[in-house]
C-alpha cells in the first residue's frame, strides 16, 4: 500500500483547514511575540530612542556587569527553594487528598482549588495581611506573649517572596501529583501487599515511583512560575528583594530599556524552556 | 486427599448487595479449582477474601487449623495473580518477579538464582532486563504468574487472569498454566466466567451464582449430570423451552410447550414444583439429533430449517418446529457427524427434516432459576 492512502483520503487541503487554526493561533500568539523579543533583543537604544540596529550589547552587559548574574543567581535560588519546600509540603497534602473518601476527597480538592480561582493579586495580598506590621502573624505572636510589639522582620524582604510564593503557587505541585496518584491502579498497590510488603514498603518501592511524573510536572511549574515572577517581588520583596524578573520588569516599565530586557527575558525564558523540555522527556506534561 | 483451606458459611455485603451468600466449601491439596459464574455472581469477591483483600461480614476461613480472616494481606502465604496482571511499570521484569523476595530479605544471589528459575518455568528467559511496557499482553501475564509462583505459595489465587487476552493466547495460555500447575505441584483457585476455560483447565469446578455456590464437582460431571437447577440452565449454550407440568413420577416429567409434550428423565429442584405449575426444558444443541437418527426419539418434532452457520469444527444449525414456527431452536451437528450423515449434509434452507431427542439429553428445572434468565 502507498504510503498516501494512509491519510485515508483527506487531501492536503482538508488537513490544513484542520491544523490551520490552531497553527495560526499559535504563530501570532506565541511564536511571533517571542521571536519580537529576541528581534528586540539585539537592537539598543540611543537617547531614550530604540534603534534598530544589530548588536550583542545587552548580552555583553549581562555577563559584564556583576550585577545580572548575581540577580538571576537569586531568582534561581528563590525557584529551587520555592519548588524543594512546595514538594515537600504538597506530596503528602496530595497523598492525603488521595488516601481520602467519597466527600472529604471533593472538599479537600476544591480546597487546593478556590484559590486559584481568586485573583493571583489578591493572594499575594493576602500574605501581606499576613506578614505584615499589623498582620495576623504579629498579633498572634503578640497574644501568645512571645513579642511586646510588631516585628518588621517578616515582610519586605527575600524570605516574604519565597514564602509567599510557596503558598501561591502550592496548588500548582498538589494538583498534579495528586493526578499521578489517582492513575496509580489500585492493583499495583494490592499486587504489592499480596508480595508481603508491609504499607511504607508499598508506598516507596510501588506509589511513590509511579506518581514521580506528576513530582516532575508539579516541579516543572513551579519552578518555571517562580522563575518569572515579578508582582511578588514588587509586592512584597521590598529593598532586597530584587529578581531578575523585577528588573526586566523595570526596563520594560520605567527604565524604557526595552532591547535590555528582552534580553534578559530571552535568558530567562531559555532556562525555563530548558527546564520544561527536559522534565517533558520524562513524561510530565502527559500527567496534566 | 488433604484438605487445604477451608472456607465456611462465608458472606460478604457491599452497601445493600449481598455478594457472597453463606458460602463454604473446601480446596484440596495439589487441585486445581475453577470459580465459575456470570459476572457480578460473587465469585471474583470470595477469591478475595481467601487473600485477604475483602473481610468477610461472617464466616470463616480455615488454613492450617486457624481461622485467617482477619489476617492482613501481606502476612497470608497466598499469591494473586490479578486480571490487569498488575506488572509494576517502574521496575524490570528480574526486579518484578524478585519483588517479593526482596521483601523477605532474601539474599541478592539467592533472587537472582530463583528469578532465573522463574523466567525459565514462564519461557521468559532473557528477558529479565526488559520493563513492562516493551512485553506484549501475554507476556506481563507470564510475568505476574512467575512472580507469584516464586514465593511457592501455598495457594495461588487466579483473577480472571485470562480475560484481556485475544482467543488464539487464551487457549494457549490455558494449556500453559495447566502444565505449569502440574509441574509445581501448587494448588490453583481460578476465577473465570469462561465456561470452556473453567471445564478445560480445572480438577473440579465451583459454580457461583448470585452469592450463593450451586455445584461443586468435577467438569465431566458438572456437565452432563447437573444437579442444581442453575448449573443446568447455565452450563452449555442451552435452548430453554417454557411450559406447564403435565405429569410427574418416578421416571420422569411431562411438560405441555408450544411444542408440544416434552418428556424428560430428570427434573432438578422440582420438589417445590407440582402438576399445573409452569418450568423450563433445558436442551444442549449438541444432543439433538436430526433426520434418521432423529427416528427413534422419544421428543420428536418436524421442523425446518432456518440457517446455517459453519463454524469450521462445527457446524450450527437453526430450525423452528410446525407447532411453534416462532421458535428457533439451535443445534450444532460435529464436522464428523455432518460428514457421516447425508440427510444432514444436503439440508437446505427451509427443508424439512425431522428432529429429535431423548428423556435423557434434556432437563426440567424451575421457570425462575433457569440460567439464561438470571
Amino acid at each position: 500500500m502507498k504510503k498516501k492512502t494512509i491519510v485515508s483520503g483527506g487531501s492536503k487541503l482538508e488537513m490544513f483547514s484542520l491544523l490551520g487554526p490552531t497553527s495560526l493561533w499559535i504563530l501570532f500568539f506565541v511564536v511571533l511575540p517571542i521571536l519580537m523579543f529576541v528581534v528586540y533583543s539585539f537592537w539598543v537604544v540611543r537617547n531614550q530612542m530604540i534603534v534598530r540596529e544589530f548588536s550583542f550589547k545587552n548580552y555583553i552587559r549581562f555577563f559584564t556587569n556583576p550585577m545580572y548574574p548575581t540577580l538571576l543567581l537569586r531568582s534561581l535560588v528563590i525557584a529551587f527553594g520555592v519548588t524543594g519546600t512546595t514538594l515537600v509540603f504538597g506530596y503528602p497534602l496530595a497523598l492525603k487528598i488521595y488516601r481520602s473518601k467519597g466527600r472529604a476527597k471533593a472538599i479537600l480538592y476544591m480546597l487546593i482549588l478556590i484559590p486559584l480561582m481568586t485573583s493571583y493579586i489578591v493572594r499575594i495580598y493576602t500574605m501581606r495581611l499576613v506578614l505584615g506590621s499589623n498582620g495576623v502573624l504579629n498579633n498572634l505572636l503578640m497574644v501568645v506573649g512571645l513579642i511586646d510589639e510588631p516585628l518588621q522582620i517578616f515582610l519586605f524582604n527575600r524570605f516574604a517572596i519565597f514564602l509567599t510564593l510557596c503558598v501561591i503557587l502550592s496548588p500548582f505541585m498538589v494538583m498534579p501529583v495528586f493526578t499521578s496518584l489517582e492513575k496509580i491502579p489500585k492493583s499495583y498497590i494490592e499486587a504489592a501487599h499480596d508480595l508481603g510488603s508491609s504499607e511504607l514498603q508499598t508506598f516507596w518501592r510501588v506509589i511513590f515511583p509511579n506518581s514521580l511524573p506528576g513530582v516532575i510536572a508539579g516541579s516543572m511549574f513551579i519552578f518555571v512560575l517562580s522563575l518569572g515572577d515579578f508582582l511578588t517581588p514588587i509586592l512584597v520583596g521590598g529593598k532586597q528583594g530584587t529578581t531578575l524578573s523585577k528588573v526586566i520588569q523595570v526596563n520594560f516599565g520605567f527604565a524604557y530599556d526595552w532591547p535590555l530586557g528582552a534580553a534578559l527575558s530571552v535568558i530567562l525564558l531559555s532556562i525555563s524552556m530548558t527546564v520544561i523540555l527536559v522534565s517533558n522527556r520524562f513524561g510530565a506534561l502527559r500527567e496534566v | 486427599m488433604e484438605q487445604i483451606l477451608r472456607i465456611e458459611n462465608l458472606t460478604k455485603r457491599f452497601d445493600t448487595v449481598e455478594a457472597v451468600k453463606s458460602v463454604s466449601l473446601s480446596i484440596y491439596h495439589g487441585e486445581f479449582l475453577a470459580i465459575l459464574g456470570p459476572s457480578g455472581s460473587g465469585k471474583t469477591t470470595i477469591l478475595r477474601m481467601i487473600a485477604g483483600f475483602e473481610k468477610p461480614d461472617s464466616g470463616r476461613i480455615i488454613f492450617d487449623g486457624q481461622d485467617i480472616a482477619n489476617v492482613p494481606v501481606n502476612k497470608r502465604p497466598f499469591n494473586t495473580v490479578f486480571q490487569d496482571y498488575a506488572v509494576f511499570p517502574n521496575m524490570n521484569v528480574a526486579k518484578n518477579i524478585g519483588y517479593g523476595l526482596s521483601i523477605r530479605k532474601v539474599n541478592r544471589r539467592e533472587i537472582d538464582e530463583r528469578v532465573e528459575e522463574a523466567l525459565e518455568m514462564v519461557a521468559l528467559s532473557g528477558y529479565g532486563g526488559r520493563y513492562p511496557d516493551q512485553l506484549s499482553g501475554g507476556q506481563r501475564q507470564r510475568v505476574a504468574l512467575a512472580r507469584a509462583l516464586i514465593l511457592r505459595p501455598k495457594l495461588l489465587l487466579l483473577d480472571e487472569p485470562l480475560g484481556a487476552l485475544d482467543l488464539a493466547l487464551r487457549k494457549q495460555m490455558q494449556i500453559t498454566l495447566k502444565q505449569i500447575q502440574e509441574k509445581v505441584g501448587i494448588t490453583f483457585v481460578h476465577v473465570t466466567h469462561d465456561q470452556e476455560e473453567g471445564l478445560s483447565i480445572s480438577d473440579r469446578v465451583a459454580i457461583v451464582h448470585q452469592g450463593v455456590l450451586q455445584q461443586v464437582d468435577n467438569p465431566r460431571k458438572v456437565y452432563f449430570e447437573p444437579n442444581n437447577c442453575f448449573t443446568a440452565g447455565f452450563m452449555g449454550e442451552n435452548n430453554m423451552i417454557e411450559g406447564t407440568i403435565q405429569a410427574m413420577d418416578p421416571s420422569g416429567v411431562v411438560l405441555d410447550t408450544e411444542l408440544g409434550e416434552i418428556r424428560s428423565q430428570y427434573c432438578l429442584c422440582c420438589k417445590e414444583l407440582g402438576v399445573g405449575e409452569p418450568a423450563v426444558v433445558v436442551v444442549r444443541p449438541e444432543n439433538i439429533m436430526v433426520g434418521s437418527a432423529a427416528a427413534d426419539a422419544v421428543n420428536q418434532f418436524s421442523a425446518v430449517v432456518r440457517r446455517r452457520v459453519f463454524t469450521g469444527s462445527e457446524e450450527k444449525m437453526l430450525i423452528s418446529t410446525e407447532q411453534a414456527p416462532e421458535r428457533e431452536l439451535m443445534i450444532k451437528l460435529h464436522y464428523l457427524a455432518i460428514a457421516h450423515d447425508q440427510d444432514a449434509v444436503t439440508l437446505k434452507h427451509l427443508e424439512e427434516v425431522r428432529i429429535g431427542w431423548n428423556p435423557e439429553s434434556c432437563w426440567i428445572v424451575p421457570l425462575e432459576e433457569n440460567g439464561a434468565q438470571a
